[in-house]
């Protein structure tokens, strides 16, 4: 079976649930672009409706037909995102990575300090944090659209953009040219990309 | 020109919808096939799509209130998953027995007890004699078309039934996929209004849903059963003509894979047949001539295409994904009418089942191949061990 590439996407109910899955939608999108076989979903176990509740949102970039489709959850992930540095605290959210993952995190703190709170740091061969929250914007937020739905608003208008853009510094999956395209916060994208302060381990 | 888009199975059923230009939609949550009326209620609110949007109070009031729409001469559309499927067990036999086309989109789900989220076809298989056309989706892609599909059907004059338009919870209904999305105008040019041709009108006063004596019961069942003997044909016209305008490759009832010279198919219906499809490319390139069939309508059943095809290949396995506790084969529902199509066919395969993707379990490529070790040692032998096989508990598979 071909090489899947797994992005594990960990956001807050509610007030993150769009933006979570926008993160997950554009970099589907913005690899789709790049000719590679995409999925982007959300954690169907998960509850989106809940204030707070940490949500899982999931991307699978491969070369070849993703056959894994159905499976639930990314069992593996390659790189894990978090939209809120709180998330570190309390939960494995590495949770079946292998060896030489990597680690992104929106936050204004450091690499080092987000470490501190990674007890299975040893997996990781690059942790990148970016300082999206001043991005984030209230304009065009949408609280529907979970549970299946489409966007009525753009894809990417907020700090999904911002994170993904940082994110392109963790894998060739990713490229920041199809990125711009497929976001609709284009300025987000190249900016995140720009100010992400990245450390490899 | 059509435009391509990600969307999942809810949405797109949602768009569907919109598309076939739905007048009244009658909503009450339920997981997974929420998304939809989320998505048309959204619809609705923004002015894209001009739609009574009725909210009932449980599943039982909603498909009333769609069969009352239907009847009162508009496109109604309404949906359900799980239990909410079977709390409006009632109102089937009504909307079917008035000849009323109203549409039904289900997103299965596994029924109560243990509460559980996951994708199981029972739900709505239970329904499957109460006289709506029924049938399967395997993608999002085949869900906005079924949806399309399912309305020119059901309104043609000569049929005029309901329609539950099914795909799988979660697998199909949350999942985005690829989708190329229609012009309006060619669903325009596809799907003329709707028609009632005896509507409920307080200037031209109907009656609707009498209460008759005993004995004229049996000419009225007789009627119903009559009402699906045309409608293949009406599905053959419907689904060459949504390949034409639409430039898609649909087979009316069974959507054959890879099975020339196949010695054995998997035999199922929805989203797993995804999963069946790459298993079947995977034996291929190891020399094993397997082949998958997809039931594209349960109801109504192809009998004839069934025994003509299935006649080709020297075993069969029902992928059953639903259940019928205590019936004939003890596992699941397709392989009683799969064997009953077969009965008169001078040289019949072998057939058993498999019980897998129960609960939402994935049904996985590795289950595909225990699965095809016992169909190609049937198609060896000429026979089956069992008629049911329970995918990770019996032995073999």
């Amino acid at each position: 079976m071909a090489d899947v590439y797994q992005i594990t996407i960990w956001a807050r109910g509610v007030v993150q649930d769009m933006e979570g899955r926008h993160m997950s939608l554009i970099m589907a999108n913005s690899a789709d672009k790049d000719g590679k076989f995409v999925q982007a979903w959300d954690d169907y176990a998960d509850l989106p409706d809940r204030v707070g509740v940490p949500l899982r949102k999931y991307v699978r970039i491969s070369d070849e037909e993703i056959e894994m489709r159905y499976e639930y959850e990314n069992k593996e992930p390659n790189m894990v995102v978090l939209m809120d540095d709180t998330i570190v605290k309390g939960m494995n959210i590495l949770w079946g990575m292998k060896k030489g993952g990597v680690l992104v995190v929106n936050s204004k703190r450091s690499p080092d300090e987000i470490l501190k709170f990674v007890p299975n740091k040893e997996l990781l061969k690059k942790v990148i944090c970016v300082d999206a929250e001043h991005a984030f914007s209230m304009e065009g937020l949408d609280f529907m659209g979970s549970e299946g739905g489409v966007e009525a608003a753009a894809v990417g208008a907020g700090i999904s953009a911002v994170i993904a853009g940082a994110a392109v510094h963790g894998t060739d999956n990713l490229t920041l040219d199809s990125l711009v395209a497929v976001a609709a916060n284009k300025e987000g994208a190249k900016e995140g990309y720009e100010k992400a302060v990245v450390k490899d381990l | 020109m059509a435009k391509e888009m990600f969307l999942a199975g809810c949405s797109a059923a949602a768009h569907g919808a919109k598309l076939s230009r739905v007048e009244v939609i009658s909503s009450y949550p339920i997981r997974p096939y929420t998304g939809i009326m989320m998505e048309l209620s959204k619809l609705v609110a923004n002015g894209e799509l001009d739609a009574e949007f009725v909210h009932g109070e449980g599943e039982h009031a909603q498909v009333s209130i769609a069969y009352g729409a239907s009847a009162a001469g508009a496109r109604a559309y309404t949906g359900s998953s799980g239990v909410g499927v079977t709390y409006a067990m009632e109102c089937y036999s009504p909307a079917a027995g008035g000849r009323l086309p109203c549409q039904m989109a289900i997103a299965d789900r596994a029924l109560d007890p243990p509460g559980d989220f996951g994708s199981e076809h029972t739900d709505v298989m239970s329904a499957r004699d109460q006289g709506w056309i029924m049938g399967w989706a395997e993608t999002p892609q085949e869900v906005l078309d079924n949806t399309i599909m399912y309305f020119r059907i059901g309104e043609d004059p000569g049929v005029m039934l309901p329609q539950f338009c099914c795909q799988d919870g979660y697998f199909v209904s949350h999942i985005p996929g690829k989708v190329v999305y229609p012009e309006q105008s060619q669903v325009d040019e596809y799907l003329p209004p709707f028609k009632n041709p005896h509507p409920l009108d307080p200037t031209k006063p109907v009656s609707h849903g009498p209460q008759i004596y005993p004995d004229q019961g049996p000419a009225i069942d007789l009627q119903r059963a009559q009402a699906f003997i045309d409608v293949p044909k009406v599905i053959r016209k419907a689904v060459k003509e949504y390949n034409e305008i639409f430039g898609r490759d649909y087979s009316p009832f069974l959507d054959e894979y890879r099975t020339d010279d196949a010695d054995f198919v998997f035999f199922l219906q929805g989203g797993h047949a995804r999963t069946a499809r790459y298993a079947v490319n995977h034996l291929r390139d190891k020399g094993v001539k397997a082949g998958m069939v997809k039931l594209r309508f349960l109801r109504p059943f192809p009998t004839e295409e069934i025994a003509e095809t299935l006649s080709k290949f020297k075993a069969v396995g029902t992928v059953e994904t639903s259940t019928s506790y205590g019936g004939a084969m003890k596992g699941g529902n397709l392989i009683h009418e799969v064997r009953a199509a077969l009965y008169d066919v001078p040289k019949p395969p072998a057939v058993t089942s498999f019980m897998a993707g129960l609960g939402g379990e994935v049904v996985t490529l590795d289950e595909f191949y225990n699965m095809a070790k016992v169909l190609a040692q049937a198609a060896k032998t000429g026979k089956v061990d069992q008629y049911v096989y329970w995918v990770n508990f019996d032995k073999g598979v």
